[in-house]
């Protein structure tokens, strides 16, 4: 729910470590060198910044470096390794990497420490998801096999995301004093306020002008307070509270793939649990009518123009605007007419005369969640509740925290988000494999042509093969697919850009189109940042 | 004038005594501004309680066009960020908080009117019993036991209630504890002792009945704390769903707007809740004015 | 015998921490919280099944409620506290930096509410029946319904965002180490805090001096002072001021429970870190072993906020040093300072 001004950075533990020399922040007005930046763009990794365990998957992992990057157009191109090849059957990838990285305790970094990287988080599965690799292997110094299972066109996505760990210096407590040839080396973390990291003096790419990094992890309202008062020079602020002017910064928006949408239970509820013994289903969203009514119906222009003060755009799927995005899956919307027709069709009536549909004796009502704290979800929650509630669909909002919206997510409809540069992402989330992992396919999304247009685009060799295949798992040409149109496992509302209020002074070059948060997406050029003042 | 006279009479231990001229001058007398005050709280609190109810459904309209507009006609207390008019929001916040209020200081005072009774009725060990459950409820500080059970109950619109109900029973307690000790030590307890009737008989014949005007204003004057709490737990968190009316709420909700500028999220809404703690507080005040005039000092 | 009533309260604060504990180790047992959730929190995720089984043994989770009980009982007299989950730091360490910081707020609150409130008081009083003896009394009447965290928002948008006069959040300035802040920095941010906590206790003092001023000023002592001849400021130092302190001092001692509770919302509203915010986030977050921490630990401040309230007034009182100079027959409104 609402977290109001927490956390805050005041450092409550000085008196008792050791005094680090953490010096007033220098900033000068006109000719003194800034070397020192604040951003309160959230983002904190409460489990430590291990990239095994998951920090980092979206990209730019900061103090670790990754063996490809993207770069601000969304290219591929080189970070860590200087080139690579794939086998004629896509299961090996050969890779060379740089010979002058070097970690920050001062070992270099070798292939031996990309190929321990690859094989631990093979090992721990779940978030990093490289399950598909059979084993890596240091061939040399700076060479390395990636050996996979079975072909993935997507595995390109991990060079790009995993950051390399050594070999020496990994174990517990590594995500608390994670050691990486990245950028940034971490110098503080008081949890729950803040991480302060400072420039890594051995950096083998370009030295970041601002030597030291002050993240401040306040909540959404703490963010803009901060924002308002001068003390960040980046702050990320929901479009609803960037509404005013604020002196000596400018509202920067930065276009992303981050969406927003309603997860569906697929399942009827039939009694059927997960293996933690959370029920299954929804009767109501399990029809098929229904969930094309829903998504008919709702104006996501309306939303991205009254919840997201125009910064977005409407999404009809997950994948909107991306280059494997099939426009066929596209549907007209904000017609409530043709959805009570598809409701009509479906067979939901008023046959009790109480205003509610209802079909063999459900009614037409759910619950939707919303994390709590999250204001957009909120707002978008509320606004899809009136859209729908003129059709004799009456539902119910209720604010959660996520704790609580894990153990009722396969039974109740949830106002989600992802949004990511890797394709893998609509693999896991309707993929009936991914049912119950994490928080991927919660509504238990399964169809088998789905299915298996998703294992084909995986397994692809060719990236072209791969779109094509991606696209008939959205829609193909027998009307099957994921989207609105067929069998309609969410109902997807908009993209989000996201926004930040940056100091006038703060040249942040231009941001690559970023993914869904968690992170710090903006920082991914932080190398090219410069202070203008 | 008064001051000499005055202190003149209670020297000869007569109550002030007014003058001729100041009857002549005065509009009502105190018996009957009682009664006007009473009346006018009660009026207000019902008025509130109607209209809460009966715009119930269009406090939650979202108008997605008409967002974050200040005062106007249309919208006398404007417009929230989701274009919902914050009149009706606030009045339905009001009955929510009255009704909760309502709830949460009806059990209180009950647990408070039963230990009490049994304090007095029951024999002196009793009374040690609940002194010390009263020490113990006053030992941590209200908030703090507030947040600590609001937790344990799950947290939610059932967590608040709960917490508020379970927490406000101490100090009334110990009011009419005094009480049932006085009535206890009395004679015509101790005749009815003597004539053979038992402890609880003399709890529900004497005690009870002596005890239920104050029971009475103190139930009112809880109110006022079980909705000032209540409103504090919902500001931090601990209650309802984000988009529920209540008006801590919409407090916290208005902080984060402060800073847009929109000024009026904050301030009418926190009046219009200082107006009905106001009501509520003067209905309780002269209710005791009436149950015990010797309460009433200048 | 100063010694012999300390040993006494101390009896009765162990005595007291005793029932306390047990009596929200129940409340946390009937709670829908998972105890291996509400211990390993954020991490649960990733916990595996062995590793949750681990921990159930380490904390005796799977032992009845009073071997639990037990263990925890033992650990906490032990001084182990257990670990905070939010902050990720031992509870004991996380409530006494955090109190560091709450006590500043309170204790400037405390003194600012006390003497305001007193000044106020007696001012009514004096001017007993005046315009401003009204305008008090509303203003008291008022503010004591009105909600304290209310009064910091109005403080906020006025003093903060409006006018720039004080910071929006926060103890010290974003980003430095609040070891080298200034005094003036941290005064800065203290004040809006100190001044929304003091607003919301000086009603109660400001009334309660009144009717007490105003019963002295009616009191037999006074009357025969005056008639004495003694007029006008002396007239007030000497008799109605020292009077009314005490019970004043005393009302404010026996508020500091309150003043704990505004704090917590005062901290919230500012963003200040104090103790008050890290119940708060406790009480959202489950953070089970630091909310008893903080249950036990404002319990002492409690008692010791009374235990110094009532040695106080020993020593202002001396009708209260002996019980032996008591004499039947002698009024109430006894005069005790010349």
């Amino acid at each position: 729910m609402r977290r109001l001004g927490l956390l805050m950075v005041a450092l409550v533990l000085a008196a008792c470590t050791a005094a680090d020399p953490v010096g007033a922040p220098q900033e000068g007005a006109g000719g003194e060198a800034v070397t020192e930046l604040r951003l309160a763009i959230g983002g904190e990794s409460e489990d430590g910044y291990d990239p095994t365990l998951g920090w980092g998957r979206y990209g730019s992992p900061l103090f670790q470096s990754t063996l490809l990057a993207r770069d601000a157009e969304l290219n591929v191109v080189n970070d860590l390794a200087t080139g690579y090849e794939v086998s004629d059957d896509g299961l090996v990838y050969t890779v060379a990497i740089r010979d002058d990285a070097v970690f920050s305790d001062g070992e270099p970094v070798t292939a031996a420490d990309v190929a321990y990287t690859f094989n631990a988080a093979a090992e721990q599965g779940g978030l990093t998801d490289v399950t598909v690799l059979e084993s890596a292997q240091a061939t040399d110094d700076t060479t390395v096999e990636l050996r996979l299972s079975e072909p993935q066109s997507t595995f390109v996505n991990r060079m790009i995301t995993l950051g390399i760990v050594p070999e020496h210096a990994h174990g517990d407590g590594y995500g608390r004093d994670p050691v990486g040839s990245g950028p940034y080396v971490l110098e503080r973390w008081d949890e729950g306020q803040q991480l302060i990291v400072t420039a890594n003096p051995d950096y083998y790419g370009e030295q970041p002008v601002f030597e030291r990094l002050v993240f401040q992890f306040t909540d959404e309202d703490g963010n803009l307070a901060a924002a308002r008062a001068g003390e960040v020079q980046v702050a990320v602020v929901p479009p609803a509270l960037a509404a005013g002017d604020i002196d000596g910064m400018r509202l920067v928006s930065v276009e992303s793939v981050d969406n927003r949408g309603i997860l569906f239970p697929y399942r009827p509820s039939t009694g059927e649990t997960d293996p933690d013994g959370n029920p299954i289903g929804n009767e109501v969203t399990s029809d098929l009518a229904m969930r094309q009514a829903i998504n008919v119906a709702v104006d996501r222009e309306a939303l991205v123009e009254g919840i997201l003060e125009g910064a977005g755009s409407p999404a009809t799927g997950p994948v909107d605007g991306l280059p494997w995005y099939n426009a066929d899956s596209a549907i007209a919307y904000a017609d409530p007419d043709r959805a009570a027709e598809l409701l009509a069709e479906g067979g939901w009536e008023d046959t009790d005369g109480d205003g509610l549909l209802d079909k063999d004796g459900t009614a037409a009502a759910f619950t939707v969640l919303y994390p709590a704290d999250d204001s957009v979800r909120q707002g978008l929650a509320l606004a899809v509740v009136d859209m729908l509630a003129p059709l004799g669909i009456e539902v119910t909002p209720e604010g959660a925290s996520f704790d609580e919206i894990e153990p009722r997510m396969h039974t109740t409809p949830v106002v989600f988000g992802w949004g990511s540069h890797d394709q893998t992402e609509m693999y896991n989330l309707y993929h009936s494999k991914m049912g119950g992992t994490d928080f991927y396919n919660a509504g238990y999304f399964a169809d088998s042509q789905v299915d298996t247009n998703l294992d084909l685009a995986m397994g692809a060799t060719d990236l072209e093969e791969a779109n094509a295949f991606w696209q008939a798992a959205q829609l193909d040409g027998d009307g099957y697919g994921f989207t609105a149109k067929a069998e309609a496992g969410w109902a997807w509302l908009v993209n989000l850009d996201h926004l930040y209020y940056v100091d006038e002074c703060l040249d942040i070059g231009s941001p690559q189109v970023e993914p869904h948060g968690h992170g710090y997406p903006i920082t991914a050029g932080i190398t090219s940042w410069r202070w203008t003042c | 004038m008064s001051a000499a006279s005055d202190a003149l009479g209670r020297l000869r231990g007569n109550p002030p005594q007014p003058v001729a001229t100041e009857i002549a001058h005065r509009p009502l007398d105190r018996r009957r501004r009682t009664l006007v005050q009473i009346g006018a709280g009660t009026a207000l609190i019902a008025a509130i309680v109607v209209a809460g109810t009966v715009l119930s459904a269009s406090a939650e309209l979202t108008d997605l066009t008409a967002r974050r507009l200040p005062p106007s006609l249309a919208h006398p207390f404007g417009t929230d960020w989701l274009g919902r008019d914050m009149l009706a929001r606030t009045l339905v916040g009001l009955r929510l908080s009255l009704a909760i209020g309502t709830l949460a200081a009806t059990v209180s005072a009950v647990i408070a009117l039963l230990l009490a009774a049994a304090a007095g009725a029951l024999g002196r060990r009793v009374d040690t019993a609940v002194s010390w459950l009263v020490d113990l409820f006053l030992a941590i500080p209200h908030l703090v036991l507030l947040i600590l059970i609001a937790f344990a109950a799950g947290r939610g619109a059932r967590g608040v209630i709960i917490a508020v109900a379970v927490t406000h029973w101490p100090s009334l307690t110990r009011l009419l504890r005094g009480e049932a000790r006085r009535v206890a030590a009395s004679d015509y307890v101790a005749v009815a002792q003597r004539l053979g009737h038992g402890g609880w008989w003399v709890a529900r014949r004497h005690l009870l009945a002596h005890l239920v005007p104050h029971f009475t204003v103190g139930l009112v004057l809880l109110f006022p704390h079980a909705i000032l709490h209540e409103a504090a737990l919902s500001f931090l968190g601990l209650g309802l769903s984000p988009h529920a009316p209540a008006i801590g709420i919409i407090l916290s909700d208005a902080m984060r707007y402060l800073s847009a500028g929109a000024w009026w999220l904050a301030v009418l809404p926190g009046l219009a809740l200082l107006t009905v703690v106001k009501a509520v507080d003067t209905v309780g005040e002269n209710l005791r004015a009436l149950a015990d005039p010797h309460s009433v000092h200048e | 015998m100063l010694a012999g009533r300390l040993a006494g309260r101390a009896a009765r604060l162990a005595v007291l921490l005793a029932a306390v504990a047990v009596a929200c180790f129940a409340l946390m047992e009937a709670s829908p919280v998972d105890p291996v959730d509400a211990y390993v929190g954020a991490e649960a995720a990733r916990i595996g099944p062995e590793q949750r089984a681990l921990i159930a043994e380490r904390f005796g989770l799977d032992d009845p409620p009073l071997v639990r009980f037990g263990l925890w009982a033992g650990r906490v007299v032990r001084g182990d506290l257990g670990t905070s989950m939010i902050f990720n730091a031992p509870v004991t360490q996380v409530i006494a930096s955090r109190f560091a910081a709450s006590l500043a707020l309170m204790a400037s609150a405390w003194l600012l509410s006390g003497a305001l409130g007193f000044g106020l008081g007696i001012l009514a009083a004096l001017t007993r029946r005046s315009a401003l003896d009204r305008a008090i009394r509303v203003g008291a009447y008022t503010l004591a319904s009105a909600p304290t965290f209310w009064v910091g928002l109005l403080l906020l948008t006025v003093f903060a965002v409006t006018l720039g006069w004080a910071p929006v959040c926060c103890a010290t300035d974003i980003g430095s180490d609040p070891a080298t802040a200034s005094l003036g920095e941290r005064l800065r941010h203290l004040a809006l805090p100190a001044a929304t906590l003091s607003i919301a206790g000086v009603a109660p003092i400001a009334l309660h001096t009144r009717a007490q001023a105003v019963s002295i000023l009616d009191s037999d002592f006074v009357t025969f002072a005056r008639a004495q001849g003694e007029r006008g400021g002396g007239l007030v130092r000497h008799r109605v001021l020292r009077n009314a302190a005490v019970p004043a001092v005393l009302l404010q001692f026996a508020s500091l429970s309150e003043l704990f509770g505004g704090s917590v919302l005062a901290e919230t509203v500012f963003s200040y870190p104090g103790l008050g915010q890290a119940t708060v986030q406790a009480g959202l977050r489950g953070d089970v072993p630091l909310l008893l921490g903080i249950a036990l630990f404002t319990t002492v401040f409690v008692f010791t906020g009374n235990l110094l309230g009532d040695t106080t007034h020993h020593l202002l009182d001396p009708r209260l040093r002996s019980t032996s100079r008591r004499r039947a027959g002698r009024s109430r409104a006894v005069e005790v300072h010349t």
